[in-house]
Formats: C-alpha cells, sequence, structure tokens
C-alpha cells in the first residue's frame, strides 16, 4: 500500500497534467472562444499541452 | 498539563536553559533565562529582566478568543458553499476567487492559535473546538491540522536551526527571492515546503508523525479528486479560481510572511531573543498577519496573535535592554 501510494504521489503531476491542466485549458479556451489549431479539439489540445507538460515535471521535478 | 501535547512525543527537545523558547506560555523561569555567552548582562540583572517580562507578558496572555471560532467555522464554511454553488452557476466567480484566496490565507492564522491551544487547552470543557477550528482552518491550503502543529511546534523547538527548523528552507537573501522560494519549494523534486514536513516527518518516526503523514496524503488524495472530478464534469476553472489558485497564493503569501519575513535573517539567529526580528510592514499589521511583532510570540506562544502588538509595546523597553532592535516599531 505504502509503495503504492509513493508510486502514485511521484507520477502526481503527470496525472495533475491529464486531469486537472488538459480540461482547464480546453475550457479556457471555450469560454474565450478561441478554437483549437488544426481543426482539433480543445480537450485534445489539452491534453497534447498536459500531459507532456506533467511528465516533464516528474522527470525534472520542476514545473518550468 | 504545563506543556502542549506534542511535547510528550519529543520530551528531549525542550531546552532547558538557553536558546530557543520555550513553547508553551506557561513556562518557568527555568526554562527561560537565557545564560549564553555572547549576553552582556550579568545573571543577576537578566533574571530580573526575566520577571518583569513574565509579569508584563502574563497580562496578554488569552483574551476574547471566540472571534477566532466564527472566523474559521464561517469562512469554511462559506468557502464549502462556494462548489455547490458555482455548480448551479449561482456564484459570482471573481468574488469568490478574491474571498477563497482570503480564507486560504487567513485559516492559517486561526489555525495557528489552535497549534498553540489558545482557544481551549488540553482537558478542557472546550477542547473540541481549538480541534475543530484548527483542522477546518488550513483545509483550503491542504494542509492537515496533524501535519501543521507538529512541523509548526518543530518550528519553535528549533527555530533558526539549519536542520531542525522545518521552515528553514524559506530563507532567501531578500525579498524578492523569498517570493520566488514560496514557488519553487512546493515544486515537485525540491525538498523544500511540504515535501521537506514530509521528511521530517517520516524522520520523527513517533504515532503522532504516522498520523500527520496519513492525514497529509489523504487530504492531497481528496484535493486532487476534487479537482480531476470538477474539471472532467466541465468545472475546471471554478476548480482552479475555488481551491487550485487560492490554495498556491495564500500557501505564498503565509511563507513570506509568516515564515521569511519574521525571521530574516535566520543564519545563527538562534538565541531567545533572536529568533524573530520585529520589522514594519508595507502593507500594514494586520495584511501582514501580526508578524510585524512575531518575535513576542516566540517569546510567548500563548499570546493571542491579535495582542502581540499591545504585548511588544509593553514589553519594548524590556527588549531594547535585551538588546533587540526595536527601531522598526
Amino acid at each position: 500500500m505504502e509503495i503504492a501510494l509513493k508510486k502514485l504521489f511521484h507520477w502526481m503531476p503527470f496525472l495533475f497534467g491529464i486531469g486537472f491542466i488538459a480540461p482547464l485549458i480546453a475550457q479556457t479556451m471555450a469560454a474565450w472562444d478561441i478554437a483549437a489549431p488544426f481543426g482539433m479539439e480543445r480537450i485534445v489540445f489539452g491534453l497534447i499541452i498536459g500531459a507532456p507538460w506533467g511528465l516533464y515535471a516528474v522527470l525534472r521535478g520542476r514545473w518550468i | 498539563m504545563d506543556r502542549p501535547i506534542d511535547v510528550a512525543d519529543r520530551p528531549a527537545m525542550v531546552p532547558e536553559v538557553d536558546g530557543a523558547a520555550p513553547v508553551s506560555d506557561r513556562d518557568s523561569p527555568r526554562l527561560a533565562v537565557p545564560l549564553s555567552a555572547s549576553d552582556t548582562l550579568d545573571r543577576h540583572t537578566r533574571a530580573d529582566l526575566r520577571r518583569q517580562e513574565m509579569r508584563i507578558a502574563r497580562e496578554f496572555h488569552q483574551g476574547r478568543m471566540w472571534p477566532y471560532v466564527v472566523a474559521a467555522w464561517g469562512c469554511f464554511a462559506i468557502w464549502l458553499s462556494f462548489f455547490p454553488l458555482a455548480i448551479m452557476g449561482w456564484l459570482n466567480l471573481p468574488l469568490a476567487f478574491v474571498l477563497s484566496c482570503f480564507f486560504a490565507t487567513g485559516g492559517y492564522v486561526t489555525s495557528h492559535e489552535a497549534m498553540h491551544d489558545n482557544i481551549a487547552r488540553p482537558g478542557s470543557k472546550y477542547r473540541w473546538v481549538n480541534e475543530w477550528v484548527g483542522k477546518v482552518s488550513t483545509i483550503p491550503i491542504v494542509f492537515p491540522f496533524s501535519m501543521a502543529r507538529l512541523m509548526h511546534l518543530e518550528h519553535h523547538y528549533h527555530c533558526n536551526d539549519p536542520v531542525k527548523d522545518p521552515d528553514y528552507t524559506d530563507e532567501a537573501p531578500n525579498m524578492w527571492m523569498a517570493w520566488y522560494k514560496t514557488w519553487y519549494n512546493r515544486q515537485p523534486g525540491v525538498d523544500g515546503s511540504i515535501h521537506h514536513y514530509k521528511r521530517i516527518l517520516a524522520e520523527m518516526g513517533t504515532k503522532k508523525a504516522g498520523k500527520a503523514m496519513k492525514d497529509t496524503l489523504k487530504l492531497q488524495l481528496l484535493f486532487m479528486a476534487v479537482l480531476f472530478g470538477m474539471a472532467w464534469s466541465g468545472y475546471a476553472i471554478e476548480a482552479a479560481l475555488i481551491w487550485w489558485l487560492p490554495r498556491h497564493i495564500g500557501l505564498s503569501y503565509i511563507r513570506f510572511y509568516l515564515s521569511w519575513a519574521p525571521h530574516h535573517p535566520r543564519e545563527e539567529q538562534t538565541e531567545r531573543y533572536a529568533q524573530a526580528r520585529i520589522f514594519k510592514s508595507r502593507l500594514g499589521h494586520f495584511m501582514s498577519m501580526c508578524m510585524e511583532t512575531h518575535l513576542i510570540h516566540h517569546l510567548y506562544p500563548g499570546i493571542p496573535n491579535h495582542r502581540t502588538k499591545d504585548a511588544y509595546f509593553a514589553l519594548k523597553p524590556i527588549l531594547e535592554k535585551r538588546g533587540v532592535d526595536c527601531s522598526a516599531l
């Protein structure tokens, strides 16, 4: 259980990128009436930004 | 009964003489007379000053504490109501955002009184009020009371000790770097802020430390579940403005005003009268959460936050004799 929780918290920034940043980007774009590029759905665009950003935070230990 | 409950966890940590301030306001003279070699006053003068200091300080202990209770529970209830109101579309989001930032930041102040048992002592009839003020106050910043209390008392025991003071990671050479560090220390791979606290808890290895760790994990998981759940249900902006951003803004503000500003520069400032400095805040006494006179809190944690300024002016002549720089206020 402890190991599983440690793993979960280790990967939390990645999950946060998918679970929160991606929909936040999509909904903010919708609120400001901004379309996603290349005819993508806004949530797909959000996931393209959020997931790699979260992965970067896991690997690098920093969000920026 | 003369010491807060957490002392029982780590009896060896309470200094007998010299250095760190006692955590309880009902400290005995045995605990408090500083005998450091650098003190230029003779022993008799120091003991006499200490007696005068304690007599004056006693006048400022306790006082009306119910406003802390009303503020803690009232603000928490209002903040909780923001979630269903936001989902129903009945909330003014910009106003809720500003209020949430205020609640997140101010919650630490009410919780801080509870950490020092200032609302109700262990064993008293209204002890549960003390505990529940503490518990609800720090939920908006996702910092469980059990963890907050343990770490804060460690901060008192080992104030400005580079290794043992849990808040030492907030130290920075100037205010701009201090603001930057409030953010930097929260990065996933940095051993600062809550990550540093978790490591200290693991090292403590006590029952209370274990509980604090569990509470922290539970609250962090709840926080993530609420954010993810709201975000994927179409309420990401609402979740961001009610909880996510106010938490970050609150934590930075708390770290700056409650940790960096009163304790800077921390290096070698471990002696009783040097643990905090008297400073003039650009934002005033209230907006700096009464931290201008934080030294009084370190000397007498039983004096409520709102009375530290009055206590400071009453104690000022004695503090000056002790070598405290009182020029700012």
